[in-house]
């Protein structure tokens, strides 16, 4: 097979030429473990500019809400060592025009969806999932944001109560009858109880991590760097807390987990896997080397060429403790 | 836009904090209007520290010779990094990014208020609309003449222009937003292009609250992905009577109408 070929192969099919990237989530299959996180990546259009995202396994869409959300009072953005901050608010249009616009311009370019949906209560999940019925059939699961550190109203306060994690969960799945995942804060102590309330409620996978709380401060005046006083934390800054929280799930064997926080790489995203996570997440990386999801997964399949391993999912889970 | 890699033609020290970086970019070059940024990675390749790219104006587009320039304060890390980039070094990064300007459009003359490196993106609105026949004058303030040897290149432009540092050691001594004051019967029939630090795009606003020029300010904001993604980059725009809503300076601007802004 000559080269040209594999790649085109590679292009259409991840699985089409003995090595196999293709990986399963519950009911979720997807042709390669990489997706694009919420928040990062808006619904594809933007970064389609740059390569053909159809190729990424998935893509979560920023998290939509029944009413649109104009977030946070700027700067909502600072840089901090090998990390950001961000207190963005989850600004969005609302559900409705995502349904009415957004879903056809992903669809047009081929990129197979994860819808995340988030309310400021459980009953404004269930109005967000209600809406999303009729096109559930063109999506791929439905994320649940329960975990953003920037809202003042649910947010990652949600994360911290069990049970309002499994009811939420269940609400959506008894509405949708479509695979559910559960998105998890790492800013509290009860994380595995918070995956085992998902999983009761019927959730198929756990996105684990959203963003870690923190903040910085301007010292010439005093002033917090981010309009919203404290922000969420992500990049290479976060990798190694994320690693151990996925690695906190994975070893109790609750649910898949997709495996996100500062990865950056191939070997990143192999770190991840190793630990147990059935795919990872690209989040922050999105914005600095937009075409860093092609890149992963080019390097995820050229490791399992040169080390001939014919299925991603054969280093999956294999840390060795 | 593109992902891009350009060599470094040069790196001038304009003096100790400013300097002004040439690049290969026939893409750029071709396709950049005015207003226009790049997207800069600040870091090494494989490197994560500085992460963020950062944005930076474009200066000059010299089309003969596919170069265009960036104008930069260093500042903080990302900043300091390239201005250790040298010669024959590439420079990795995403444009054109933002809505360009469109000059052809509006009054025959035009009025460039620049407070510090506010200055950059606004010279190149001086080159395209000289370039077009139109009566262009530049007005600059700064707090002192560590931006003199930009001079140079402003007196390439062949326009009028008035320089005010605030220790009078260059040019006039005063604030540029008071020249614009004490000037403003001139420049009545003038189209308005403003950038610098916020406090001056405040006054600027006062100023022409009531009177009929476009005023247009290029804002800056911290921004993250460059392209409309990540939210990082609001402004807050007048949106009805009282309302508002957040526009990003990425992918909204960084052009907007001056009267629209609200500055809290």
């Amino acid at each position: 097979m000559t080269e040209q070929n594999s790649l085109f192969s590679y292009e259409t099919n991840t699985g089409g030429n003995g090595f196999s990237l293709s990986v399963r989530l519950g009911r979720i299959k997807l042709d390669n473990p990489v997706i694009a996180c919420s928040g990062t990546f808006a619904y594809g259009l933007e970064y389609s500019q740059f390569y053909n995202t159809a190729i990424l396994g998935a893509v979560t869409t920023k998290s939509y809400s029944l009413a649109p959300i104009e977030g946070n009072p700027p700067p909502r953005i600072c840089e901090t060592a090998s990390g950001m901050l961000n207190s963005i608010g989850l600004q969005n249009d609302g559900i409705d025009i995502f349904i009415k616009k957004h879903l056809h311009e992903a669809e047009k370019l081929g990129i197979k969806i994860i819808l995340s949906i988030f309310g400021q209560d459980p009953e404004e999940f269930k109005k967000v999932a209600s809406r999303t019925v009729d096109i559930k059939e063109r999506i791929i699961a439905v994320e649940l944001n329960l975990s953003c550190p920037n809202v003042k109203k649910g947010g990652m306060a949600f994360s911290a109560m069990p049970d309002e994690v499994e009811k939420i969960v269940s609400s959506t799945v008894s509405i949708l009858n479509i695979p559910v995942i559960a998105k998890l804060s790492p800013n509290h102590q009860n994380l595995v109880e918070a995956a085992m309330a998902a999983k009761k409620g019927g959730a198929e996978a756990l996105s684990v991590i959203n963003t870690v709380v923190g903040m910085a401060v301007d010292i010439e005046t005093f002033i917090p760097r981010l309009g919203n006083v404290l922000g969420g934390l992500s990049g290479p800054a976060v990798k190694p807390i994320a690693l151990a929280k996925v690695y906190s799930l994975t070893r109790e064997k609750i649910l898949p987990v997709i495996g996100m926080g500062g990865i950056f790489s191939w070997q990143d995203a192999l770190e991840f896997l190793v630990v147990g996570a059935s795919a990872v997440g690209i989040g922050t990386a999105n914005f600095v080397q937009y075409d860093v999801g092609k890149k992963i997964i080019e390097g995820l399949r050229n490791y399992l060429k040169e080390k001939k391993i014919y299925d991603i999912n054969e280093v999956i889970g294999r840390l060795r403790t | 836009m593109k992902l891009l890699t350009g060599e470094i033609l040069s790196n001038e020290k304009y003096n100790d904090s400013l300097y002004k970086m040439e690049i290969f970019s026939p893409y750029i070059c071709k396709d950049a209007q005015a207003g226009q940024f790049i997207n800069v990675k600040c870091s090494h390749d494989g490197v994560l520290d500085p992460l963020l790219r950062r944005p930076f104006g474009i200066f000059n587009i010299e089309k003969k010779f596919n170069v265009f320039s960036m104008l930069y304060w260093v500042k903080g890390r990302g900043t300091k990094f390239i201005s250790g980039l040298k010669r024959g070094d590439m420079l990795d990064f995403v444009g054109p990014l933002g809505k360009g300007i469109d000059l052809s459009k509006g009054e025959n003359n035009i009025l460039l208020i620049g407070g510090g490196i506010g200055i950059a993106p606004l010279y190149l609105i001086a080159k395209l609309a000289s370039g077009m026949k139109k009566n262009v004058f530049f007005a600059a303030g700064f707090k002192d003449n560590s931006y003199l040897r930009w001079e140079k290149d402003l007196i390439e432009l062949k326009i009028n222009y008035a320089v005010l540092t605030e220790d009078g050691s260059w040019g006039e001594k005063g604030l540029v937003s008071d020249y614009v004051w004490n000037n403003i019967k001139l420049f009545k029939s003038f189209d308005i292009y403003c950038c610098g630090p916020r406090d001056m795009l405040k006054t600027l606003q006062n100023i022409y609250k009531d009177r009929n020029n476009k005023v247009t300010a290029l804002l800056e904001e911290r921004m993250a992905c460059g392209v409309g993604v990540c939210e990082g980059c609001a402004v807050k725009i007048r949106k009805g009577k009282k309302g508002f809503s957040y526009k990003k300076v990425c992918k909204d601007g960084p052009a907007f109408n001056l009267g629209e802004v609200i500055f809290d």
